[in-house]
């Protein structure tokens, strides 16, 4: 062999191999985001589905169907026509409708006009406003055509593809950043105190090897793990959901390095504080949880109050998902990411310093 | 005190050691040296100040005062110097779950800048068939064996070993009585400590007996008894000439067991 032995080389080769062998951490950190990916982006939660409009027609005229079969010709609507006003009243209370439509007896028959009721689920006012403005432009059409008055103006909508955004295409960043800080907070902080209460450390420090040496081995792994990471949820994201990658991968991997370092500092510090593994335990999960669904993860923020989204403006996870979102979905490049970079920076900074404070080898 | 080392070939040496915790005067004023190729014992009850001298000499913790030299090296000036010269097994120490035990071998020889012979080394604690064994499968005698041979990567001049046959089976006592006396053979002055007399009487050429931090006695075990029974003492019962560790290893045989 022509190399000559180096301790920093062996640690890191020793610290990659142990940690590709530990069973536990490749879970954690591989397979349980790529488990979440998988199963969200098939369940397509938060997606805008379609609309469960119920008609009671209680004419049964050529009006009433004329306005029905308009309806049904809309793919965005799926309509349940065999109820009793009572039934479909029921299921809107129960959810289950998002509107209900009551076509009052004798419809159109009249030269008056015929008032037909739109109860809808406040629960779902997006969809309520979608179906009613359907209902409100096959009115008017159909009055038109009665009335037969010439036409003054007329709407041409034009449908313009641009990047269909999907529910997967928001989660796969979301995820990556999880899965960063999991992967530098647990990781971390689990194996120091390990190190630490089972002497391993100790005995590593009764030979000439200097400390940074270590240090350097044991970040450097973690640090090699995030890029892992990235590319494993990304290429996953590609194959099984055909996710379009609209921004830089160097870039995108340069964030999830930064991401890296400021969550295994955490790590550090978590690791300096605790003394066994039951207290890292519970205090890692107290960072980790809260931040895992306040930062955006699976859900916009947008869908939260005004004051707690304030907050989760400035956690660590926030500005790391909403980087990586705006660049590998929006096709966004990295320096217009600076305030999320700047965030991400004084996070570093902060752990960093806490971590130094708090760590310490026995 | 009798066969003082002579200053040339003193490999381990201490001038008025002292170390304290809070108001605890851990280590009060301790001096001794060690000749190359002895086995050096210290002994005393626990809380003594044996642990926390051994610790300054292995360049772990730092005096408040005094000196401590190994082969040359001030342990307070160069603590990586000496730990380049010396092999450590710790107490109940463990080692890498993911790593099997050519690896770590494989590891710490590295750190010291070297490449060792791991298979030689394995075989001579006689763990030559466990090279690709787990640390954490090892009983509790292959362990302390595996320890030691952690401690022999960097071909150390000098070897501390901590309580080494502390659990272990009277078998397995006796073959790291035998491994410690290979070690002497081939040379390697070694610092032990421990809380068995007999091992003491058995193996070290010179014993400090330490209490509350200062070293009580200092002497040959032969010398140190017959100091004692010429200040007239006298067992209240008279031994015999065999014990029951005798009956026992006769009964079970001098094989290893652990396998």
């Amino acid at each position: 062999m022509m190399f000559r032995a180096n301790p920093t080389w062996s640690l890191t080769i020793a610290a990659l191999k142990m940690w590709f062998r530990d069973r536990q951490a490749i879970f954690w950190s591989l397979f349980l985001p790529l488990l979440l990916m998988v199963i969200f982006g098939i369940l397509n939660f938060g997606s805008f589905g379609s609309v469960e409009l119920g008609i009671v027609d209680g004419a049964e005229n050529d009006a009433s169907r004329q306005l029905v079969a308009g309806l049904e010709a809309i793919d965005t609507l799926d309509i349940t026509l065999d109820g009793t006003e009572a039934q479909e009243r029921q299921a809107l209370a129960d959810s289950d409708r998002d509107l209900v439509l009551l076509i009052p007896p004798g419809f159109g028959d009249t030269a008056e006009a015929s008032a037909v009721s739109v109860l809808y689920n406040q629960g779902s006012p997006q969809e309520s406003q979608v179906a009613e403005a359907i209902i409100r432009q096959l009115l008017d059409e159909m009055t038109f055509n009665l009335t037969e008055t010439p036409r003054r103006f007329s709407l041409d909508i034009h449908a313009v593809v641009t990047r269909n955004l999907r529910y997967v295409d928001f989660l796969m960043p979301g995820i990556v950043a999880m899965a960063i800080m999991q992967m530098g907070l647990f990781s971390v902080a689990f194996a120091f105190v390990q190190l630490k209460s089972r002497g391993i450390l100790r005995r590593l420090m009764a030979t000439p090897v200097h400390p940074v040496s270590f240090l350097f081995s044991q970040v450097f792994t973690r640090l090699t793990v995030s890029i892992l990471q990235t590319l494993v949820l990304i290429g996953t994201a590609l194959i099984l959901f055909d996710v379009q990658i609209a921004g830089n991968l160097a870039a995108i991997l340069l964030l999830a390095l930064i991401g890296g370092a400021v969550f295994v500092s955490m790590g550090f510090a978590v690791s300096g504080w605790a003394k066994t593994e039951e207290v890292a335990a519970p205090l890692a999960n107290v960072i980790a949880l809260p931040m895992m669904f306040l930062s955006g993860v699976f859900f916009p923020r947008d869908a939260m109050p005004e004051a707690i989204q304030k907050i989760t403006d400035f956690l660590p996870l926030t500005y790391l998902a909403d980087a990586l979102r705006n660049i590998a979905i929006d096709g966004e490049v990295l320096w217009s990411q600076w305030q999320n970079l700047t965030g991400l920076g004084v996070w570093l900074a902060i752990s960093f310093l806490v971590a130094v404070r708090l760590f310490r080898w026995e | 005190m009798s066969s003082p080392p002579s200053d040339s070939n003193k490999i381990i040496e201490v001038i008025d050691l002292h170390k304290n915790y809070g108001s605890l005067r851990a280590v009060d004023g301790v001096s001794f040296s060690v000749a190359a190729g002895e086995v050096f014992g210290i002994l005393g009850p626990n809380g003594a100040g044996k642990t926390t001298t051994v610790e300054i000499l292995e360049g772990m913790r730092p005096p408040d005062g005094g000196i401590a030299r190994i082969n040359g090296v001030d342990v307070q000036e160069d603590p990586r110097g000496v730990k380049a010269v010396i092999g450590i097994q710790l107490q109940s120490s463990t080692f890498f779950d993911n790593l099997n035990l050519n690896e770590i071998l494989e590891l710490f020889a590295s750190l010291y800048h070297r490449r060792a012979d791991t298979q030689a080394i394995l075989s001579q604690v006689e763990l030559e068939d466990k090279a690709k064994s787990r640390f954490k499968v090892l009983s509790g005698g292959q362990q302390q064996r595996f320890s030691i041979a952690a401690a022999l990567v960097n071909d150390p001049l000098v070897l501390f070993l901590d309580e080494p046959t502390t659990g272990l089976d009277p078998q397995a006592r006796h073959h790291m009585w035998e491994l410690i006396r290979e070690f002497k053979e081939e040379g390697r002055t070694i610092l032990l400590t421990t809380h068995y007399m007999e091992e003491a009487e058995e193996l070290c050429d010179r014993v400090a007996i330490m209490d509350h931090g200062r070293i009580v006695s200092l002497d040959r075990p032969d010398n140190l008894i017959d100091g004692l029974l010429s200040k007239g003492f006298k067992k209240e019962r008279l031994e015999k000439l065999a014990n029951l560790e005798d009956v026992f290893l006769d009964l079970t045989g001098h094989a290893l067991r652990e396998e």
